[in-house]
């Protein structure tokens, strides 16, 4: 192969929670490791900053949920402290232009349509006990189930337009696209990852039960630290040709010290980042088929993320939570978001999916008009008057290509889901996306890096 | 505190509704189970029975196998079935405890939050 800037024994792609995790598990093997990542910062999806006017906003993965036992255990080593997400008060159902309050897990102003809501979601998540988080392809009907869109199920096993109003809102809310969009197959897989569809959507008891005081990307910061210079920022991988003898990974370096390319020679690689990403590297000799298939069928969802901060979190006075489910318009789903020590009033929330895309034209002025107009349909009017508005748009994050994760729909596990893992020669595969547990999260990221680490200590052996 | 009596009496209002309920039964079609009831306060226990989609009536003392059990104060017990109290949000603060398998955890939690919107 040809000439190279540096050797080690693996270099890890992406310096995410997957390759971070990946890189620590190598590292304590005793390898050689460099970790190469295309952006200035670490944590991927994960990103805490500090905006202008001092508040600290995660802009992308944020909650720790019950069983998410690696990040839990992670933060502890980092000393992060995790707090609840403020729940107190009511939550606000906005359906139809009207405003209605309620507690729990299901807007309650229809009775009917709320229990069919209930009954739907019971019926899915029985059946998602049945699906594998490992080998969904394995289901004896997964054929059947991977044919259909989630819309299509919901279509027919719900009785009222109010659940498959609902169940199409925590679509939007959790995958960042629609229920048309996606697999049925996939949507099961993902939710039991988790434990349930139940599990994703609660607050208490589910994903976003808790927050990490001074945001969720500290921890991504100290293993970094950790990993020390093995860790080259500003470094995309845009190349990797491989063979039986190992692979020369091809990074553009864009920062200052600009000396591209800039090529480092490995026995092992571990591709960190989503199919989607992962398909813009150029493959030397080809990935088989399926894989290069799957990176092609593997679509990010669609999601801007708005924070609206307030001098403080005015709507709990009112007793409301914060907490948004809409039917319509930009956000259709909102949280508190405000720090542990309530300095600011921090209201977050989503725009998703169709929504999305289309607000492309609107530009940011447009988005935060639409939005800020929402929630003080929701709020009243001091909501129109935040302090600050910012938003954090991952359709048009090169190094992400949306957001929160993959959306696969109809044929695509059950054609290529068997090449998600399956290293090819010395090429491992991590990434939330491969994850068994809590796929889409930052706990399935963690658990993608164990296992793809796992499996080069197995084909090295340990370092000296 | 609620005693065995008043917990019984809110258990057979709860069961009325229940009962009534076509989504409710469709919910239970082909669920036949056995749950335990155990007040985490006072010691009592009860046993409910789930079979051909009927609620049958109450019985004190923890009979038979359970497939399911349920722990929570007599207070909650009592609110729970008088439809006082929003059993999801109790069962996912940790105040009700429910033990068994996954698919019927899920059904006792979707049940009961059917009953509680039923009313």
């Amino acid at each position: 192969m040809a000439r190279v800037d540096r050797t080690a024994d693996v270099v890890v792609a992406g310096a995410g929670y997957a390759g971070l995790q990946a890189a620590r598990d190598l590292v304590v093997a005793g390898l050689d490791v460099v970790v190469l990542e295309a952006r200035d910062r670490v944590g991927g999806r994960v990103f805490t900053e500090r905006t202008a006017s001092g508040a600290v906003v995660d802009h992308g993965g944020q909650w720790i949920g019950p069983t998410q036992d690696r990040l839990r255990a992670l933060a502890g080593a980092c000393g992060v402290t995790v707090f609840p997400t403020w729940v107190t008060g009511a939550n606000l159902e906005v359906r139809e232009g009207e405003v209605h309050p309620f507690t729990g897990l299901i807007p309650t102003s229809d009775a009917d349509g709320s229990a069919d809501t209930v009954a739907t979601l019971l019926d899915f998540d029985l059946l998602a006990q049945e699906v594998s988080p490992t080998e969904p392809w394995g289901h004896p009907r997964a054929a059947e189930l991977d044919a259909s869109t989630v819309a299509e199920w919901v279509a027919a096993a719900a009785e009222t337009s109010v659940a498959r109003s609902l169940l199409a809102t925590a679509t939007l809310a959790v995958f960042g696209c629609g229920p048309d969009e996606l697999s049925l197959l996939y949507a099961l897989a993902y939710a039991r990852s988790g434990g349930s569809m139940s599990a994703l959507i609660r607050t208490t008891g589910g994903a976003q039960e808790e927050r990490f005081a001074g945001g969720a990307q500290q921890m991504a910061e100290q293993l970094a630290g950790a990993l020390g210079d093995r860790v080259v920022l500003d470094a995309p991988v845009v190349a990797v040709e491989y063979g039986p003898d190992g692979t020369t990974v091809t990074a553009h370096r864009t920062g200052p010290e600009r000396r591209e390319p800039w090529r480092v020679g490995a026995r092992r690689l571990v591709v960190a980042m989503p199919p989607a990403t992962q398909g813009r590297i150029a493959f030397d000799p080809p990935l088989p088929g399926a894989r290069d298939q799957l990176a092609q069928r593997a679509p990010m969802g669609s999601v801007t993320k708005v924070h609206a901060v307030y001098d403080r979190p005015f709507w709990r006075d009112a007793g409301l939570s914060g907490q948004v489910v809409a039917d319509r318009g930009h956000l259709r789903a909102t949280f508190d978001d405000s720090p542990v020590d309530g300095s600011h009033g921090i209201l977050v929330g989503f725009i998703a999916g169709g929504v999305d895309r289309a607000s492309e034209a609107a530009g940011p002025e447009g988005r935060r008009a639409a939005c800020l107009e929402e929630l003080s349909r929701a709020f009243g009017s001091e909501a129109a008057r935040p302090v600050e508005f910012v938003e954090q748009r991952w359709s048009a994050e090169p190094f992400s290509r949306g957001g929160p994760v993959a959306c696969l729909g109809p044929g695509v596990l059950t054609g290529c889901g068997a090449s998600l893992r399956t290293p090819v020669g010395p090429v491992h595969w991590a990434g939330t996306e491969t994850a068994s547990v809590w796929t889409g999260y930052i706990e399935g990221a963690l658990e993608s890096g164990e296992r793809a680490a796992a499996e080069v200590v197995a084909a090295l052996g340990a370092g000296a | 505190m609620a005693t065995a009596e008043e917990i019984a009496e809110a258990y057979a209002d709860w069961q009325g509704r229940c009962n009534g309920n076509a989504r409710l039964a469709r919910m239970l079609r082909g669920w036949d189970r056995t749950v335990h009831l155990v007040a985490t306060d006072t010691g009592d226990g009860f046993t409910i029975s789930v079979a051909g989609s009927v609620l049958a009536d109450l019985r004190h003392g923890l009979v038979d196998r359970p497939d399911l059990v349920v722990s929570a104060t007599s207070e909650d017990f009592a609110d729970l079935f008088w439809g006082d109290l929003n059993p999801s949000d109790k069962y996912v603060s940790g105040e009700i405890v429910l033990a068994g398998s996954s698919e019927d955890v899920l059904r006792l939690d979707a049940m009961s939050m059917v009953a509680f919107l039923d009313q």
